[in-house]
């Protein structure tokens, strides 16, 4: 029997970033994976991350999950792949199926670190092939470089269904709709605003009917949604037909938790973590001494908040085998738990989940349009002072939900957008700071909420410049139509400019031209021709 | 080689792929990259169906992709209940259409 003092298993974020921390405190470790490539779903997340510094913010996950990689290969940290953990014992003996064959493993301390499954629905046709998991759709366009299909249907507005919709778009698919059985879109309004922009209609209290195979080879074909009432029961009369080949389910996760549960570890039925969960101390450890879980496992979250649990396990660890003494301990956690405490703060908090909240932590008004139509409503707009578009070029950031994100504080230069240490509260703009127009905070606001604009460019004429992620990049002087943040058609646009440097990461700043009166409502720039965004040139 | 297939992409610079190589699906040539899933290589080439069900004969494709909910499975040289999102394409494989537990008549 082999034996590790730290035996870790999943190569997430979470397994990846506990195996760091380990390795760096000296321990000898091990990380298993059932995968044939190490990162979990990391490297399928191609958008930015939220957060502070400290949390990698504004860096997209993919590149995250190449520097855990990175750090990791250079600690020497042992990650075995096509290796699937079958059983984790009482005395931290683990069983693993490597090549068709069991091995026996012994450690002083498990981390399970096994993330979570996507949930699914079932209704008639939920099997016919072109059905599948918003996560599927994601490996398939963002690993494997193939589209799932071209006509899309997304279940779910919470950030999976989201996030996934706006990197459907960017492969070159048509999003047709997502809808949501309930009443409000579940994820951040940015993630919505950036795709209600684009023109793909939401459909809050819709639920999916029926998905219809087509005569050939009996795949997707068309969805059949309705709304629905209150109890969430199908309203006759309601039924639409959208003509689709592939549905993308996007209802939430579950934390695969059996292998704690098989361990003997106590178990508990928490519905805002997502299921079956064990129990866990605050350092993440189990009812058994030794076994640990960090990251979805032990609940839903995300990964920027999995990285920190991995790190805090594992430091846990290596206090407990005399790796680092007690002060060093005490020191770490806090710093961890800090930063893990700044990630669970704001409106869309775990603690938050099913509360629903009216009022920003400012006391504005949230906008009932984003969370039933994802853009915010010309008449709201009044609500939010820093979305004045008076006054030279100057930025406006269309954040209106205590998220908990700060890149944009640290991206101006001239120090002109103010967060605080509070990073979930609105950012604000400051009286005395000057905005040059260098664009740096449209290309890094992670929820690309951040436009430049200028009300004295020309006669008649003012710009709008707002963050870009599809290709081709229209040249300057390409004409077009200007969307609102409906997606709806509302003038004639020239792109003046397209800005991209190296501290945006491809998102670019497009600038382009519209009549003075539409500044504050353009927000989209669509080439003419092209009715729906080509991500395949 | 396929509309299916992402050439150019705002974000992501290359997937990570090797060589053209050359496979059989249902008695037929076809190819696609090294290293990719089995179920990418299909779906570029707009296979969507993978298998049809025991009792019902009901169609089933890719729905999970990541090697969890077996749908995906197919006949991969001789084996049945293969499952193709996780298993990577090599030269020369025969892939086959899973009827129940085994291979349909004609392929």
């Amino acid at each position: 029997m082999k034996r590790y003092e730290v035996i870790i298993v999943g190569a997430g974020p979470s397994g990846l970033s506990a195996a760091i921390e380990a390795a760096q405190s000296g321990l000898q470790v091990v990380v298993f994976d059932e995968n044939g490539r190490p990162g979990g779903q990391l490297f399928k997340q191609i958008h930015k991350f939220f957060g502070s510094k400290e949390h990698q913010a504004k860096i997209r996950g993919v590149r995250i999950g190449e520097n855990l990689l990175a750090q990791a290969k250079e600690l020497g940290v042992k990650v075995i792949l096509n290796a699937t953990v079958l059983g984790i014992y009482k005395n931290k003996e683990v069983s693993v199926l490597i090549e068709k064959e069991v091995q026996n493993y012994k450690a002083d301390a498990v981390i399970i670190a096994t993330g979570a499954a996507e949930n699914m629905i079932p209704f008639e046709g939920w099997t016919l092939p072109g059905v599948m998991g918003a996560g599927a759709a994601q490996t398939m366009m963002n690993i494997q470089g193939v589209r799932p299909g071209s006509k899309i249907l997304m279940v779910g507005s919470g950030n999976v269904g989201l996030v996934v919709s706006y990197q459907l778009m960017q492969a070159g698919c048509k999003v047709e709709a997502i809808i949501d059985a309930a009443p409000r879109i579940g994820g951040y309004g940015v993630h919505a605003s950036k795709v209600a922009r684009t023109g793909v209609p939401f459909y809050t209290s819709y639920t999916v009917l029926e998905a219809k195979g087509n005569a050939t080879d009996g795949s997707v074909s068309s969805a059949v949604i309705a709304k629905v009432d209150e109890r969430f029961k199908p309203i006759p009369g309601t039924q639409i037909e959208l003509d689709v080949d592939t549905i993308c389910i996007a209802v939430g996760l579950s934390p695969m938790s059996q292998l704690a549960d098989n361990a003997g570890c106590e178990m508990t039925f928490a519905p805002t973590k997502g299921g079956n969960v064990p129990v866990l101390t605050q350092d993440g450890e189990t009812s058994i001494k030794g076994i640990f879980c960090a990251g979805d496992v032990g609940g839903i979250e995300e990964a920027s908040s999995a990285m920190i649990q991995g790190k805090i396990a594992a430091t846990a660890i290596a206090q407990e085998l005399g790796y680092i003494d007690h002060d060093t301990f005490e020191e770490k956690k806090s710093i961890y738990a800090d930063s893990l405490l700044k990630l669970r703060a704001g409106m869309f908090a775990p603690g938050s989940k099913g509360k629903v909240i009216d009022k920003t932590d400012e006391g504005y008004t949230i906008s009932k349009s984003i969370l039933t139509h994802g853009y915010l409503a010309e008449s709201e707009l009044s609500d939010f002072p820093a979305l004045d578009t008076s006054g030279g070029e100057h930025i406006v950031i269309e954040c209106t939900q205590n998220i908990p994100c700060d890149p944009c504080q640290s991206a101006c230069p001239q120090g002109c957008i103010i967060v605080g240490d509070n990073i979930t509260l609105l950012p604000k703009l400051s009286k005395e700071k000057k905005c040059t127009g260098c664009g740096l905070c449209v290309g890094v606001c992670s929820g690309q909420a951040i436009f430049l604009v200028n009300d004295s460019y020309a006669d008649g004429y003012g710009t709008v410049g707002l963050p870009y992620e599809f290709l081709p990049y229209p040249k300057a002087g390409t004409i077009g139509k200007a969307l609102d943040r409906s997606g709806r058609e509302i003038c004639d646009a020239t792109v003046v400019e397209v800005r991209a440097n190296k501290v945006m990461d491809k998102t670019a700043m497009l600038v382009m031209k519209v009549p003075l009166a539409q500044i504050g409502s353009a927000r989209f720039f669509q080439p003419i021709g092209l009715e729906s965004l080509e991500g395949v040139s | 080689m396929s509309t299916l297939r992402i050439e150019k992409h705002p974000i992501i610079e290359e997937y990570y792929k090797g060589p053209l190589v050359h496979f059989r699906y249902d008695g037929k040539d076809a190819e696609g990259y090294a290293g990719e899933s089995v179920a990418a290589a299909l779906r570029a080439m707009g296979v969507r169906i993978h298998r049809y069900t025991t009792k019902e004969h009901r169609p089933r494709g890719v729905f999970c992709a990541i090697g969890r909910c077996t749908d995906c499975v197919m006949v991969v040289n001789g084996i049945p209940n293969v499952r193709t999102c996780i298993t990577p394409l090599e030269e020369g494989m025969i892939v086959q259409t899973q009827y129940g537990l085994e291979v349909g008549e004609g392929k």
